[in-house]
């Protein structure tokens, strides 16, 4: 089962680089070019109207794009073993921008929640990159601290760390972002190991936190009772949704076609960001989004496949944090916009309008695919034939 | 540690995910396969904006195809707040053209709570569009129609009026207003959230119906000839209110029928709601009085009829009635308006008896009859009932019911007195004592037709029953002829035409007791009296000064009458 290659050798690391897993980035790079599509799509009427510019959201997804691919490719090149020291600064930098939100003058005010950090004309959303810098710490502790994962004692830096990420998310309020940093928090847990026991006394303090959450702010309770039947409120907490269910039904299972949506005409509240899948359910029916999900799909197993073909720990924990990320934030926004879960703001990454999300996001996929890279192409190396290489690394 | 943990743990994060995306891509599939029948339709509401189109209301003719009811073009104006993009300039261009109110307008067009607000209903052509040239967003416009009545007042109760969303309310209006209306039709284009119209987008457009028209059995000519003979003894005798109705006692349409005071169709005072009301009732059918005299019609004809059919008990043509002025009936004393001094009122046959209208002769009859008799008759003349006549807020009188009867009621009754009934009934029953006892029911609408001719509803002569006998019809006629050439009548007698007639003049009561000094004169009269085309009943109430029948109500029958000679060029009988 062992393969004699696996014995290092320095000199040879550069030659060891393949091309990589080029479907994984096919298939990241036509997400997002298709994002862009679908957000001109949605966003063209309202822009129109707005700003007299049926391009205004297209143009600025497209430019997200392109920083994107430049940001992909960069990523691509930088050894990411490299990274490993970087975890805790990274932690540092990201706790430091989401205080710098509530920082007068700099942080931006939407929607009754200060989110976002004003750069000039450009906005940027912490909590996007505070993700992924948790990831990055998170990585780097298990890949030292691997044996330590598997007791109580052992996660609470990841713990610590997590909690002061989602305390500042929390404080915004962006309740569905904490959430979904607390959910990448207890997978990264679980992967590294944990015991059981150790899971079983984290999911109690868990269980009790998430509907003291929800009762801390009445709104999110109504929002809750919205989601259960929204016509009760078809004008309130309901809209949305209702509008949502009106989309995806008008597509039906073939769709009216792409740019025949009939709900982005300003019915549909976020058509081209948190809820841009209604838009692409409606454009393109029930067809469409499974297609669409196949390709997310497998952009998830080809990158947790990544993650089992890494000869490092560190690799490993890094590509499966990241895909975690994508794969969390891709299943909770198909959940909210079908109903499934309350109504919550969160982008389908690599597809929503929102520059951040899809830059960082794009970025991150670009250090997978460099990873892969350092796997060899067409390697069947496995997780356990690298032990020793790994103790070393 | 163990990688195989790892690995496991790695398993089972990615089953986790492939569960969540298999829950959600179900409810895709649910949502988008199975409901999306239900949620297409109900977004579509949401989709179009529904701009009416108005349907033409039916028109009303007289019975020549004169037009008394019709419409002007005019348009309704409304706005969509959330559509308007500068209130202030909008508010100030509509106030300036519609002639409101500034402040009201601006409220109006800011008022977010409501999606679409009427600006104006039936607002004439002109000024709308001078505003259609400024092209402001958010204003619509809908072709609207203006009712409009040519005659202004004629008719008026007949006609009615329709209220501002284009239900007629009242009079014909109000009773055909389900073929009048038509059907309005509809455009709905496609629009977005805030009703801004989607460019390019189709828009459905569903045609309104016309409405029916109506052609009545009323002529414009005879109606205006009533009102202003009717119009005239108003003003003469400073009454309180005057009323009329011209029948055709062959069919029984009505070729006239006045309410004075009247108003004017076309500025109807909806601001005074009682005044309107007053003014606009149909008090011909509505409003009951007590007819006195007149009514001795139905009693002369129910005895002539029993006289033919050989009742014993019936009094013949030839019986003289004792001269006394007075009979007491259950202990109270009635008395003929009459002294019967210097031999009036004495040895008089029915005939004289008509042409003096003693009370005392028909108090005779009526207790002679029997109160079995004289009901059936009551009732084949149809009191106590509606006469079924094609018009909203009938009457049907007061007629004590048979069984609770007095005498002394019965003797009453006799000559008019202790029933009330309409004018119309009284009319109705006159026509069907001297046409030769034939009760119709009574009609103001002959037609209903479509403006193509492709629907045509014609309303028939219907008979509702018998009275009397021809025979003893045309008994009464001579009797009644006699009444205008020798008797009471004598002012509605024209030379050369035979005219018969009744006069009635009755008290009126008030919280049940007698009213000192308020009357009700009234006179019914129709020609030829041999074939009897034209039957007027005149009303007037409540005259000042004179108040006999014969004084205040037989001349404007006979005005009335020889206006339909002259119209009608009818040629004198003896000539």
């Amino acid at each position: 089962m062992r393969k004699p290659k696996s014995e290092a050798r320095p000199a040879a690391a550069a030659a060891e680089r393949g091309k990589g897993d080029l479907l994984f980035l096919a298939a990241v790079i036509g997400l997002a070019g298709y994002g862009v599509l679908c957000v001109y799509s949605a966003s063209s009427y309202n822009a129109e109207v707005q700003y007299g510019d049926a391009f205004y959201f297209g143009r600025k997804q497209l430019f997200g794009f392109l920083a994107g691919l430049a940001c992909m490719a960069a990523a691509a090149f930088v050894d990411y073993r490299k990274l490993r020291r970087c975890g805790l600064a990274a932690l540092a930098v990201s706790l430091a921008l989401l205080a710098l939100v509530f920082v007068p003058g700099v942080g931006r005010s939407n929607y009754g929640a200060t989110r976002w950090i004003g750069l000039g004309p450009l906005t940027v959303q912490p909590s996007e990159i505070a993700k992924y810098a948790f990831i990055l710490f998170a990585a780097g502790y298990l890949s030292e601290h691997l044996a330590e994962a598997r007791t109580f004692r052992g996660v609470l830096p990841l713990l610590a760390a997590g909690g002061c990420v989602c305390a500042l998310i929390l404080a915004e309020p962006n309740l569905s972002v904490t959430l979904c940093t607390g959910a990448l928090m207890l997978g990264m847990i679980v992967l590294g190991g944990a015991s059981a026991r150790t899971l079983a006394v984290l999911a109690v303090p868990v269980l009790l936190l998430v509907p003291a959450l929800i009762l801390a702010e009445p709104y999110r309770l109504s929002r809750l009772s919205a989601f259960l039947d929204p016509w009760a409120s078809p004008k309130e907490e309901g809209y949305q949704l209702i509008q949502s269910f009106y989309a995806l039904g008008n597509g039906g299972f073939f769709g009216t076609g792409l740019f025949r949506s009939r709900q982005k005409y300003r019915f549909l509240p976020f058509a081209e960001s948190d809820f841009i899948l209604s838009v692409i359910g409606e454009e393109t029916g029930f067809c469409g989004v499974l297609l669409l999900f196949a390709v997310i799909g497998f952009v998830i197993w080809r990158g947790f496949r990544i993650a089992g073909r890494c000869r490092t720990v560190y690799g490993y924990f890094l590509v499966c944090g990241i895909i975690l990320v994508y794969a969390v934030q891709s299943a909770l926004n198909a959940l909210v916009v079908s109903g499934s879960i309350p109504p919550t703001g969160l982008p389908l990454p690599l597809i929503s309008a929102g520059n951040t999300s899809l830059i960082v996001t794009m970025a991150a996929m670009g250090l997978v695919y460099g990873v892969s890279r350092h796997n060899g192409s067409g390697s069947v190396h496995k997780m356990d034939c690298g032990k020793q290489r790994m103790k070393r690394n | 540690m163990s990688l195989s943990v790892l690995r496991k743990r790695l398993f089972a994060v990615l089953l986790a995910i492939t569960f969540l995306f298999c829950l959600f891509l179900s409810r895709f599939f649910y949502i988008q396969v199975v409901w999306d029948d239900e949620l297409r339709y109900r977004a579509i509401g949401q989709w179009t904006r529904e701009i009416p189109v108005i349907a033409e209301r039916g028109k009303i003719f007289d019975r020549n195809g004169e037009l008394l009811a019709g419409n002007v073009t005019g348009y309704s104006v409304y706005a969509r707040a959330a559509a308007v993009e500068d209130a202030e300039g909008t508010a100030q261009a509509l106030s300036g053209a519609l002639g409101l109110t500034y402040a009201e307008l601006y409220e109006k067009l800011t008022d977010r709570t409501r999606s679409e607000v009427t600006v104006i209903k039936q607002a004439e052509k002109e000024r709308v569009l001078a505003l259609e040239g400024l092209d402001l967003p958010g204003v619509y416009y809908a072709r609207d129609n203006l009712r409009f009545y040519p005659y202004g007042a004629l008719g008026c109760q007949i006609l009615g009026f329709t209220s501002a969303d284009r239900t007629g309310t009242t009079g014909l209006e109000g009773y055909y207003d389900r073929f009048l209306r038509g059907k309005d039709g509809e455009i709905a284009e496609s629009a977005d959230l805030v009703g801004a119209e989607i460019e390019g987008a189709a828009a459905a457009y569903l045609p309104a119906e016309k409405g029916l028209s109506l052609t009545l059995t009323v002529d414009a000519r005879l109606q205006a000839l009533c009102e202003e003979a009717m119009g005239r003894a108003l003003a003469e005798h400073q009454a309180k209110s005057a009323q009329c109705i011209l029948l055709d006692p062959d069919t029984f349409e009505v070729l006239a029928m006045v309410c004075l005071p009247s108003y004017d169709l076309n500025e109807v005072p909806r601001d005074d709601l009682s005044a309107l009301n007053a003014l606009s009732r149909n008090r011909t059918l509505s409003d009951v009085f007590e007819p006195g005299s007149t009514f001795k019609i139905v009693t002369a004809a129910a005895d002539i009829e029993e006289s033919l059919r050989g009742n014993p008990q019936a009094l013949s043509v030839t019986h003289i009635f004792p001269s006394s002025r007075t009979r007491t009936v259950d202990g109270t004393t009635i008395r003929c308006w009459s002294d019967h001094k210097n031999g009036k009122h004495s040895n008089q046959t029915l005939a004289e008896a008509l042409n003096n209208s003693c009370n005392p002769c028909f108090v005779d009859i009526a207790l002679s009859l029997g109160e079995e008799t004289f009901y059936d008759y009551l009732e084949a003349f149809r009191f106590g009932r509606a006469t079924g006549i094609d018009f909203s807020g009938e009457s049907i009188g007061m007629l004590l019911p048979e069984g609770t009867v007095r005498d002394c009621d019965l003797a009453r009754i006799g000559f008019g007195q202790t029933i009330a009934v309409t004018a119309l009934q009284l009319a109705c029953a006159s026509a069907a004592a001297v046409n030769g006892g034939y009760y119709y029911v009574p009609r103001l609408v002959k037609e209903i037709a479509s403006d193509d001719g492709s629907v045509r509803i014609p309303v028939e002569r219907a008979l509702a029953g018998r009275t009397v006998s021809e025979e003893a019809s045309s008994i009464l006629c001579r009797m009644l002829e006699g009444v205008v050439r020798d008797g009471s009548g004598k002012n509605a007698y024209i030379e050369g035409y035979r005219v018969g007639g009744k006069t009635g003049t009755a008290q009126k009561y008030e919280d049940g007791h007698i009213a000192q000094g308020k009357y009700v004169s009234s006179f019914v009269g129709f020609f030829p009296a041999d074939d009897p085309q034209y039957l007027a009943l005149v009303i007037v109430d409540e005259p000042q000064g004179q108040y006999y029948g014969s004084t205040v109500a037989a001349p404007c029958a006979k005005e009335i009458f020889e206006g339909i000679i002259s119209l009608r060029k009818i040629a004198p009988y003896e000539s």
